[in-house]
């Protein structure tokens, strides 16, 4: 909601800064953003009551010294006569109408009323509509104008349940379902109760006679049916969030002075439907009880006053909650009026200290599993349940975000065969992935099963001795028999038929419940270590990479070094990855062949084989100066 | 010419995986916690209306609970828990105060862009015991923050609103770029919670925090889109050893 800080500053007779009035906003919870001299104002959903100017004044005058001075219309008003009709009374118990008459409409606005359209750069509607807006930003309360004319029957308000047609005030035709508080005339719906008024009853710039309805919906009829018929409604944001029930009189009387300010009245009339008394809270006076809960020591007084300065009224022991604060009603929410009063920032920390629970073991099974996988080059990764495919026991979901993602996966091994595909698209020649996930099913009830999955593909490891081998089912159990010798794993060969690839790689699967892991893996002796540091990420490429290999021949054998020195650490833009793929020492021959694998990428372009021949040829020309190497071929 | 018995083979380089940056965070904040006296409960992502939201103190006309936000399973019958709070509910009916416990894992909104994900991750803790107070829920928040972001990290709370909480807080830290970055969520236990845990809320009172998991992550590692956790892109995971 935005509103304009030199609305709010007329009426503070210490005139503060916007920063001033900014820091108090936001000690006060009322997170914001300062738009040139416009707060864009953020409240949390309890504080409806904050969302007009004077709700707002209300929560500062716990800081400065607020002067309201909004005349509003203070003689005796006529009785109007309306044949009106309530059907609803639990969700509306109070509800007001006035009826005005004018003999002109203004040619140009006045006052508040003319610098709340100038200041907030809003577009005029009609008269009416516009004092109503206006109205409902100064006190926080919406009213409904109606053009009095077409108001020709019997007006009647009830919670309907069925399908009808609507067209609102900004021609947009909606058909509203299910339950629904409208207003009808002729059994034909005129206005969607606390949301938009309907076309056929509002007013337009020649509207001279007009009947403001203002009224206390209860929130739970109206949340909602904003977003189900997709309109835009600073009324409903009101009305689900509470808005005061003993406004009415004060709100319409408000109404007819800045009429009046603007044009003669001709005739008005005022109405008030009260079927049940809005519950009045009081909560003991209990000094101690709030010091308790926030960790203060305030005194009597000091309580007190803060309440006050927040529209509070203490009588014989009691504190009365204001009718506008329907969010208060124990001794914890005085305690959080009195901490943001103070500032949550200004209270002194107590040192905290929570009796040590025995300690627990806490899914150690589950935990040595995933470091013996990572001692073994798996990488873990986490995959969203929602699929399409529908297996018989997959839970639906109600309310998909589309229908991609309308069931529950019943397995985690097809998720990780889409990781690898996605990792052999970008070039990887070695995947290995696990994932421990709860799986749901639904036979004749919910049953959630803990589940580990592993697919790995294509090489064993980048690494010298396992750069030829091929991941297989062989390899897999090998190593798993390492680390639990009594226990046997079906793995599994999946099929790349169906799938989108022409790399032939065999795919090794297992997918198993947790559970039937034993204590064994416990005493397996992890490498890995959980990181200390949280590594800053580099952002990856996506572009295509490329590698190219160099195969040396090393008569000196100190010079290895050397050569490991100068390319494992050799600088390019363009190099992602260099390592050593081949090592083989020939005693005959007295010769070291040493192989370097390149793997080329930029983060900006595709490269083209020129680049990526220039680096090679310098790395080439650079090798080569060290003595007693050389590559064959060459 | 050396011998060959001199000779070095290259340092054999086994490439070894990784945990996932979002479990390990939350393995790290969960191990922080233990160590403050916090013991870990689990609960299922499957979870009823009563448990993720009437127990929470969140009526049935709080945004939270319309069908745009929250997913439904089994027409209607459950849902895709929300938060992990509904852990720490079961949680308080099993054991009686004075108790003190964490939940972590996955949770689920219906929402999908470049900051929000319809599955994320976080961690709640709460702590229920004879006068605990809003100077204490302060003390372990700080303890908390400083030991994710250091001692050096200026934060500051902010009053908020959750149904289960009051009073509330929403805490933010200042980032070396001098914004204001939201960490975490905390307040004290609601007494309408504990009475509906069948736990004396003149007796008794409590803490709660939860903080998402996601958020932390991208702070500490830098990651500015969200969905770069889930592509399982071993260019990203082999960045987190």
């Amino acid at each position: 909601m935005k509103i304009a800080y030199a609305h709010l500053v007329q009426h503070i007779l210490e005139n503060p800064s916007i920063e001033q009035v900014s820091n108090s906003l936001f000690q006060l919870g009322h997170e914001h953003e300062i738009e040139g001299d416009i707060f864009d104002m953020e409240f949390t959903p309890n504080r409806g009551d904050c969302l007009s100017i004077n709700g707002l004044l209300r929560d500062l005058a716990v800081f400065y010294t607020i002067n309201l001075n909004q005349e509003i219309y203070n003689e005796k008003l006529n009785e109007l006569s309306i044949d009106f009709e309530n059907l609803s009374k639990n969700i509306c118990p109070q509800i007001s109408f006035l009826k005005l008459e004018v003999d002109q409409i203004p040619k140009r606005y006045n006052g508040s009323l003319d610098s709340y359209f100038l200041d907030l750069g809003l577009n005029k509607n009609n008269f009416f509509t516009d004092i109503s807006n206006y109205l409902s930003y100064e006190s926080g309360q919406p009213t409904h104008c109606y053009d009095s004319n077409k108001i020709n029957g019997k007006l009647v308000f009830q919670e309907i349940e069925k399908v009808e047609e609507f067209e609102t005030l900004f021609d947009k035709k909606i058909t509203l379902t299910k339950k629904n508080a409208i207003f009808s005339l002729h059994n034909e719906v005129i206005n969607l109760a606390g949301v938009v008024g309907g076309k056929s009853t509002s007013c337009s710039a020649n509207t001279r006679t007009v009947i403001v309805e203002c009224a206390f919906f209860q929130p739970e009829a109206i949340i909602g049916k904003s977003v189900k018929y997709d309109i835009q409604s600073e009324a409903s944001h009101k009305f689900e969030r509470g808005v005061d029930p003993e406004c009415h009189d004060r709100v319409l009387r408000r109404f007819i002075k800045i009429v009046s300010d603007h044009v003669n009245i001709k005739d008005m009339s005022i109405v008030s439907f009260k079927y049940k008394d809005s519950p009045l809270y009081k909560i003991p006076v209990d000094t101690n009880k709030i010091n308790q809960i926030i960790g203060i020591n305030l005194s009597d007084n000091e309580y007190l006053s803060y309440l006050s300065k927040l529209s509070f009224v203490i009588h014989e022991g009691f504190i009365s909650i204001p009718s506008f604060r329907s969010d208060i009603k124990t001794q914890n929410d005085l305690a959080e009026e009195i901490a943001r009063v103070i500032g949550y920032d200004n209270i002194t920390r107590a040192e905290i200290s929570i009796p040590k629970s025995e300690k627990l073991n806490y899914k150690a099974v589950e935990n040595k599993l995933r470091y013996f996988l990572l001692d073994h080059g798996f990488y873990e990764v986490i995959n969203s349940p929602f699929v399409n495919l529908a297996s018989e026991e997959a839970i639906k979901v109600d309310n998909p975000l589309d229908s991609n993602r309308e069931y529950l996966r019943t397995n985690i091994t097809n998720s990780l065969v889409d990781n690898l595909l996605y990792n052999e698209k970008r070039q990887k020649d070695s995947i290995k992935l696990f994932e421990i996930s709860d799986i749901y099913t639904s036979i004749n009830g919910i049953h959630k099963k803990r589940r580990l999955s592993i697919i790995a593909s294509g090489k064993v490891g980048l690494d010298y001795e396992n750069f030829s081998k091929k991941i297989n089912k062989k390899y897999l159990s090998s190593l798993f028999h390492e680390a639990l010798p009594k226990e046997v794993f079906d793995f599994q060969v999946l099929s790349r038929d169906s799938l989108d690839t022409k790399i032939k790689n065999e795919i090794i699967s297992l997918e198993v419940d947790v559970d039937m892991f034993s204590n064994d893996i416990l005493s397996y002796k992890e490498i890995s270590k959980s990181p200390k540091n949280f590594n800053q990420y580099s952002p990856i490429s996506d572009l295509p990479s490329s590698f190219k290999d160099i195969s040396y021949s090393i008569k000196d054998y100190s010079k290895t070094q050397d050569l490991q020195d100068l390319l494992l650490n050799y600088q390019s833009d363009i190099i992602k990855n260099v390592y050593i793929f081949d090592y083989f020492q020939n005693e005959k021959s007295q010769e070291i062949k040493i192989g370097f694998r390149f793997v080329f990428q930029s983060k900006k372009t595709t490269l083209t084989s020129a680049q990526i021949e220039l680096i090679y040829n310098n790395i080439v020309s650079d090798s080569l100066k060290i003595d007693g190497i050389s590559i064959p071929g060459i | 010419m050396s011998s060959s018995k001199d000779i070095i083979s290259p340092k054999l380089i086994k490439d070894i995986g990784s945990l996932h940056p979002i479990n390990h965070m939350k393995d790290s904040i969960m191990s922080l916690l233990v160590s403050l006296g916090f013991e870990i409960v689990e609960g299922p992502e499957i979870e009823t209306e009563e448990f993720n939201f009437d127990m929470l103190n969140i009526r049935k006309s709080h945004p939270a609970r319309q069908m745009h936000d929250t997913f439904y399973v089994e027409k209607k019958s459950n849902l895709l828990r929300t938060h992990t709070s509904p852990v720490q509910i079961r949680g308080m009916l099993e054991k009686k105060p004075p108790l003190a416990f964490i939940s972590g894992g996955k949770v689920y909104r219906k929402d999908d862009d470049a900051t929000h994900l319809p599955m994320f991750h976080q961690v709640e803790g709460i702590y229920v015991d004879k006068n605990v107070n809003f100077a204490q829920l302060k003390d372990l928040i700080y303890k908390i923050i400083y030991s994710l972001f250091g001692d050096d990290v200026e934060l500051r709370f902010r009053p908020s609103y959750f149904p289960f909480t009051e009073p509330s807080a929403e805490v933010d830290i200042l980032s070396k770029e001098g914004k204001w970055l939201e960490i975490l969520g905390c307040g004290l236990v609601n007494p309408i919670v504990l009475e509906n845990c069948n736990i004396d809320s003149d007796e008794y009172s409590g803490l709660a925090f939860g903080l998402g998991i996601e958020r932390i992550a991208m702070l500490k590692h830098g990651v500015t889109d969200i969905r770069e956790f889930y592509k399982s892109n071993l260019d990203f995971l082999s960045q987190f050893k």
